[in-house]
């Protein structure tokens, strides 16, 4: 016997194997070993050329005798073995999950870090490799640290693929490396894990498509595409936009392009075209936009205390339309209730409705917004809708004449202003002579009619009259005016 | 067999057969606008080739002198009942896609959608002509469409726009068939009998 190594996996057992020069052919072999030079030997007899035996605390002795078929000893050799010759190698991680995320082109590889077995607190080291084509060529190799904690703790990582995972299959294996501050021995990286494999769509016998399917993207991003046909067939040329690109061909049914910097799409998407034999075709379209601008100049008021009405500067158009359009959300702190607003993507002056809360006056408002490539909100604002009153212009303005001098003038509002008082002005204007404004406040009333008295009129006179209200005690904005009507005095 | 006309019938029909073919005709010049449209808004080659429209019956018919004036116009009826199961379907999606962003587009698609219910009606009038009930829409038309994806609903949509071009004229050939008086009686001939 000789060559004499031993490794141990888990620091309190080692596994010591050996080499037997002659090439005869060996019965069993007798193992004797004594641990830190205390008695008594520990015999026993074995067919394998391995043996496990504890590590010892300074050094063992391992006496081995070889024997014939017929049990007659061959040669006999004593080893001595000193922990710092032991070898620590962790045992060989092995993945318990790998679950593929298509959507996002995520991986999420899960595996125990046999922390059980060791003691508290120790480094442990984890590289992780990745692997693509059926070539099985390296994309990356990452590393990963953790601590062990004397349990057997399951970690998680996840990689996110610069293609989309149905083009080609990927495989991930992993190993790993502890740092045995104690352990006076050799230390080395435990074997690679079993090679765990998401499969692509050009594994799948009838998978077949262009990747990534109908995918948004930010301006300037770099995409990967991939067509990948049936057995029958192959590719003669794939083009993003009406521009073709040079295929990268990724296993027998897989190629693939890759766009770089991509600019915004067309409302309808930028085609991805994949142009195979007999004029077939198949295709994606992708989207390329902007993530939302933080929402500017949030202003809200309210018409009729009915309703809140807040609007905003959108900043940058996103670039994205329909279901993929940017969407927004107004959302009120203190009474947690959330609105999302009917806003059309062409529309530059957006606007949103929120429900006047019975007994709430103040409110504070933040604005959410949204689309596929990003999130944002507004700062948020506070107001108070008795000072933001901007009621709706005034109708069936009405004018009664009771005598030569001075006429009675009504009008409608739509709205409920009984919390508030009311500032009208009417605007008095006849042939050459200069307009005049006169102003007149009354209580709000609830959807009613407001009057007011002219006098100082002169007769025989033609008017033209209009009127317009606001808040009396907090002027937040005019209403628009309302129509004209005419009067002439008699 | 049916006998030939009385004379308000055959005026009738062929007013009727007249002003379809205006409206197809009107449809037809709309298609081809919209197809240019199509093409240029959702960026695809004009030269595409796309597979056959499933649900449509093909404009080209073999032995087209053969078909009888009741054969026509239910070969007309089917497929129009059938581009309007299609064309709203992809009025639906383009909203679905673009919201208001290519508003034209929709209009567009909208306005030829109107032309075609409005021909389809006008196809059971002239059935209705022959008291010829035209049959029941249930279980007629396209099937209920797999989900598609973005791009294989814009070439679907390039290949109903083009079958509605080629239907359009293939309607009128029809008409113009259906309007001609029989020889010798001056009067057109009924339905059943007309090649």
């Amino acid at each position: 016997p000789k060559n004499l190594k031993c490794t141990t996996h888990n620091l309190h057992k080692m596994i010591c194997t050996w080499d037997v020069s002659s090439r005869r052919r060996h019965g069993q072999t007798d193992i004797c070993y004594t641990t830190n030079d205390l008695p008594p030997p520990v015999c026993f007899k074995t067919k394998e050329k391995r043996v496990e035996i504890p590590v010892p605390e300074s050094s063992s002795t391992v006496t081995i005798t070889t024997n014939s078929m017929s049990g007659t000893a061959f040669a006999t050799k004593e080893f001595e073995i000193h922990k710092k010759d032991v070898l620590f190698v962790p045992v060989t991680p092995r993945i318990l999950s790998l679950t593929p995320d298509f959507a996002t082109s995520t991986i999420n590889l899960k595996w125990s870090d046999n922390g059980s077995v060791f003691p508290y607190g120790l480094d442990a080291f984890w590289q992780i490799q990745i692997l693509r084509k059926e070539t099985m060529e390296k994309v990356t190799e990452v590393s990963y640290y953790s601590k062990l904690t004397h349990e057997d703790v399951i970690l998680s990582w996840n990689w996110t693929s610069d293609m989309p995972l149905e083009c080609t299959s990927h495989y991930v294996k992993i190993r790993c490396y502890i740092n045995v501050t104690q352990f006076v021995g050799l230390k080395d990286w435990s074997d690679w894990s079993p090679v765990e494999v998401i499969p692509g769509k050009d594994a799948d016998p009838s998978g077949s498509g262009v990747f990534p399917l109908d995918t948004v993207v930010a301006v300037g991003s770099n995409v990967t595409f991939c067509c990948v046909h049936e057995e029958d067939q192959n590719v003669t040329n794939m083009s993003y936009g009406s521009k073709p690109y040079p295929m990268i061909q990724l296993s027998r049914r897989s190629y693939a392009i890759r766009v770089l910097n991509a600019s915004a799409s067309d409302t309808s998407g930028t085609n991805v075209v994949c142009r195979l034999k007999n004029e077939m075709m198949d295709g994606t379209v992708l989207f390329v936009g902007y993530a939302p601008d933080i929402p500017q100049n949030l202003s809200c008021e309210t018409p009729n205390f009915l309703t809140i009405k807040c609007t905003w500067k959108p900043g940058r158009p996103s670039g994205l339309y329909g279901k993929r359009r940017t969407k927004y959300n107004l959302f009120e702190r203190k009474s947690g209730k959330n609105v999302s607003c009917e806003v059309n993507e062409i529309n530059r002056e957006p606007v949103c409705g929120f429900p006047v809360l019975a007994h709430q006056k103040t409110y504070d408002f933040i604005l959410g917004v949204s689309n596929p490539i990003g999130q944002t909100e507004s700062s948020s604002l506070l107001v108070d809708i008795t000072q933001r009153v901007h009621p709706k212009m005034p109708e069936k303005l009405t004018i009664s004449g009771n005598n030569s001098t001075s006429i009675h003038l009504s009008w409608f509002i739509n709205g409920s202003f009984a919390e508030i008082r009311l500032l009208c002005q009417i605007e008095i204007s006849s042939g050459d002579s200069e307009q005049k404004l006169h102003n007149v406040s009354m209580p709000g009333g609830k959807f009613s009619s407001y009057a007011a008295q002219l006098n100082a009129l002169h007769p025989y006179t033609k008017y033209q009259f209009r009127v317009r209200c606001s808040a009396a005690d907090h002027f937040w904005r005019w209403s628009d005016w309302s129509r004209v009507e005419e009067h002439t005095t008699s | 067999m049916a006998g030939a006309d009385s004379p308000s019938a055959a005026l009738r029909r062929r007013d009727l057969c007249t002003r379809g073919i205006r409206l197809v005709g009107k449809m037809r010049s709309d298609v081809i606008d919209l197809l240019d449209t199509y093409v240029e808004r959702q960026g695809l080659d004009a030269s595409a080739s796309v597979a056959a429209v499933e649900g449509v019956p093909p404009a080209a018919v073999e032995r087209w002198d053969e078909q009888t004036g009741t054969q026509r116009l239910l070969e007309n009826l089917a497929a129009y009942r059938a581009f309007r199961v299609l064309l709203a379907q992809m009025l639906e999606e383009q909203r679905e896609q673009l919201g208001e962003a290519d508003a034209a587009l929709g209009r567009a698609l909208a306005s030829v959608l109107l032309q075609v219910s409005a021909f389809a009606y006008h196809l059971e009038e002239l059935l209705q002509l022959e008291s010829r009930s035209p049959p029941s829409e249930e279980g007629d038309g396209p099937p209920p469409q797999p989900h598609l994806s973005l791009f294989e609903q814009k070439l679907r949509g390039l290949g109903v726009l083009r079958e509605l071009a080629q239907w359009a004229v293939r309607s009128a050939r029809d008409l113009r068939q259906l309007a001609k008086p029989s020889p010798g009686t001056g009067s057109a001939p009924g339905l059943a009998e007309s090649p």
